[in-house]
């Protein structure tokens, strides 16, 4: 199986050269990766094993890994698996959406404009210290809908990383560089589009890159304010009702999700940088 | 296009957070189409001037005229060319030669332009490559194509060759100043490097250190400067470097070098047989 991974052409580009050493290299670290993840199901099935050797606790035992990788097949077969992960994905996407709106342009007259980053800095390292979900009751009551409080929870939670990595992207910017496009006469707009956001996209990217982290952990907490979709909601559901198979299922399903959209976040990074390793 | 006439009037300038004044009191006048150099030792403020020439900088007195003109703010028909080649590593090396063309709405002279520019410089065969893959000295035709790019009247240079080895920095000595008559393009050259002032200029004003004053200004008529062997040549280089002596209180001239150089070396068989002795 590892050496079909390798062969994968998505694979073969992302590295910068070919040859055996390369091939070598890549199935090496396949075969950590691989050995972490046998480590992992380990102690999971260790754990499942403890459950299910413990009368006290064997209304668990589905957490194991056998009864719930099979509720992952079933729920995956019979669509549930989407349906409970289209409505979380689409709230992330909207809360990330409004956090990168807000975050890249302020970030960016932070960085810019010295004055706005004394006034702002106290006041944003305080905020950005407040727990996202200490805002739950403010948000339940600002919003007509569950879902408009829980897009609220992931962009609060979601901005700092983005608008601190742009403000300090912009002020690592080589200021020859603006001193060469305003002789050359950029214009304000010239200067945004043609200089500044190509000079920190790579900073923003591992802003976005780390404020889809935590908005992926705040959103499970979140789903379980009134909605009836999504992940979260599952979890909670799936507790009440006492399916630990489903239970465990969802939060493999959460965690292969949370990890294949840190890697396409990674990719574009790489893709899409001018930045040389040497 | 032809070069510029620029005049300094009266400019002197103090930091923001500096105690005493880099420029004071700096009057001069730069002909159209006239190579001048700019020299003095380190801290004279010769690229101060240069930035308040150029736009970049506003002196906290004085003036300055192109072609009669008041500068207030940089434009690009006036361009400087910075020491480091400051390249955009986003774009390719045509990009970043048509950016003062893409800024100032002239999008449709790239496509000739470019090429022509790209020839100028020697870098015809570069047009798609990633600018980090150049060496410094391409890396600065690059920069010096850009500088042409929007036809300036006026070429500011802030010690642009410094950074490149002796080969790549006379062949681009050479090539700006071709470049420049040809095109009759107005040079104003800093430098601490004064073969450079006399290969590039035809004046050389010599800036005195705190405050940056005018201490001299030095004609250099050389008829050949392609041959740096000929008695103009060592003259003009002798003279620039008397001048550049005078304003910096300082002895640079080949009675006073050997004697240094002795110095240094009866000092060192003391210094190591003080460290033999510690060990």
């Amino acid at each position: 199986m590892s050496a079909e991974i390798a062969l994968d052409p998505a694979a073969m580009a992302a590295g910068t050269g070919t040859g055996p050493m390369r091939g070598i290299k890549a199935l090496r670290s396949i075969g950590y990766a691989g050995l972490g993840m046998v480590l992992l199901y380990g102690l999971w099935w260790l754990g499942g094993f403890v459950i299910r050797s413990n009368p006290s606790m064997a209304a668990f035992a589905d957490f194991a890994p056998g009864p719930a990788l099979d509720r992952l097949g079933q729920m995956v077969a019979s669509g549930e698996a989407l349906a409970m992960t289209l409505p979380s994905l689409e709230r992330v996407l909207q809360g990330m959406a409004i956090a990168i709106l807000l975050g890249v342009p302020t970030g960016i007259l932070i960085g810019r404009v010295p004055v706005l980053r004394e006034i702002t800095n106290i006041p944003f390292q305080f905020l950005r210290m407040i727990s996202p979900l200490s805002w739950m009751p403010v948000a339940v009551m600002a919003y007509s809908t569950w879902d408009g409080a829980i897009i609220f929870l992931i962009a609060i939670a979601a901005i700092w990383p983005i608008l601190f990595s742009t403000a300090a992207g912009l002020r690592r910017v080589d200021p020859d560089w603006f001193k060469v496009a305003r002789n050359l006469g950029a214009r304000p707009w010239h200067m945004l589009f043609t200089i500044i956001l190509p000079a920190i996209s790579q900073d923003i990217l591992t802003g976005v890159r780390l404020a889809l982290g935590v908005a992926w952990i705040v959103l499970v907490p979140a789903e379980y304010l009134g909605v009836t979709s999504g992940l979260g909601y599952s979890i909670n559901d799936a507790r009440d009702t006492l399916e630990y198979d489903r239970l465990a299922a969802t939060v493999i399903i959460i965690g292969i999700i949370g990890f294949t959209l840190d890697f396409a976040c990674q990719q574009a990074i790489a893709r899409l940088s001018w930045h040389r390793e040497d | 296009m032809s070069g510029a006439h620029l005049a300094v009037e009266n400019v002197s300038h103090t930091y923001r957070r500096g105690q005493q004044k880099a420029l004071a009191n700096i009057n001069l006048e730069v002909r159209p189409e006239e190579a001048l150099a700019l020299v003095g030792r380190s801290g004279c403020g010769k690229s101060t001037l240069l930035h308040i020439m150029s736009g970049l900088l506003r002196p906290t007195e004085g003036r300055i005229y192109i072609d009669g003109l008041k500068v207030t703010d940089p434009s690009p028909n006036w361009v400087v060319m910075f020491q480091k080649p400051s390249l955009y590593p986003w774009m390719t090396v045509a990009q970043n030669v048509a950016l003062g063309l893409k800024f100032s709405r002239r999008s449709g002279e790239i496509a000739t332009r470019v090429p022509d520019l790209l020839s100028l410089v020697e870098l015809s065969d570069y047009a798609d490559r990633n600018v980090q893959d150049l060496s410094g000295g391409q890396q600065q035709r690059v920069a010096l194509a850009r500088s042409l790019a929007p036809r300036p009247e006026i070429l500011f240079l802030d010690e642009p060759f410094s950074a490149l080895d002796a080969f790549t920095r006379s062949s681009l000595q050479r090539d700006v100043r071709r470049i420049a008559k040809e095109l009759g393009i107005t040079l104003v050259l800093v430098t601490h490097d004064l073969p450079e002032a006399v290969i590039m200029a035809e004046r050389a004003v010599v800036l005195s250190a705190n405050p940056g004053e005018v201490s001299e200004i030095v004609e250099i008529d050389l008829a050949n400067r392609d041959d740096l062997r000929t008695p103009e040549y060592a003259a003009a280089r002798a003279r620039l470097t008397r001048a550049y002596e005078r304003a910096a209180g300082i002895h640079l001239t080949e009675e006073a070098a050997p004697a240094a150089a002795a110095g240094a070396r009866a000092a060192e068989p003391v210094e190591r047989a003080g460290r033999a002795a510690a060990k």
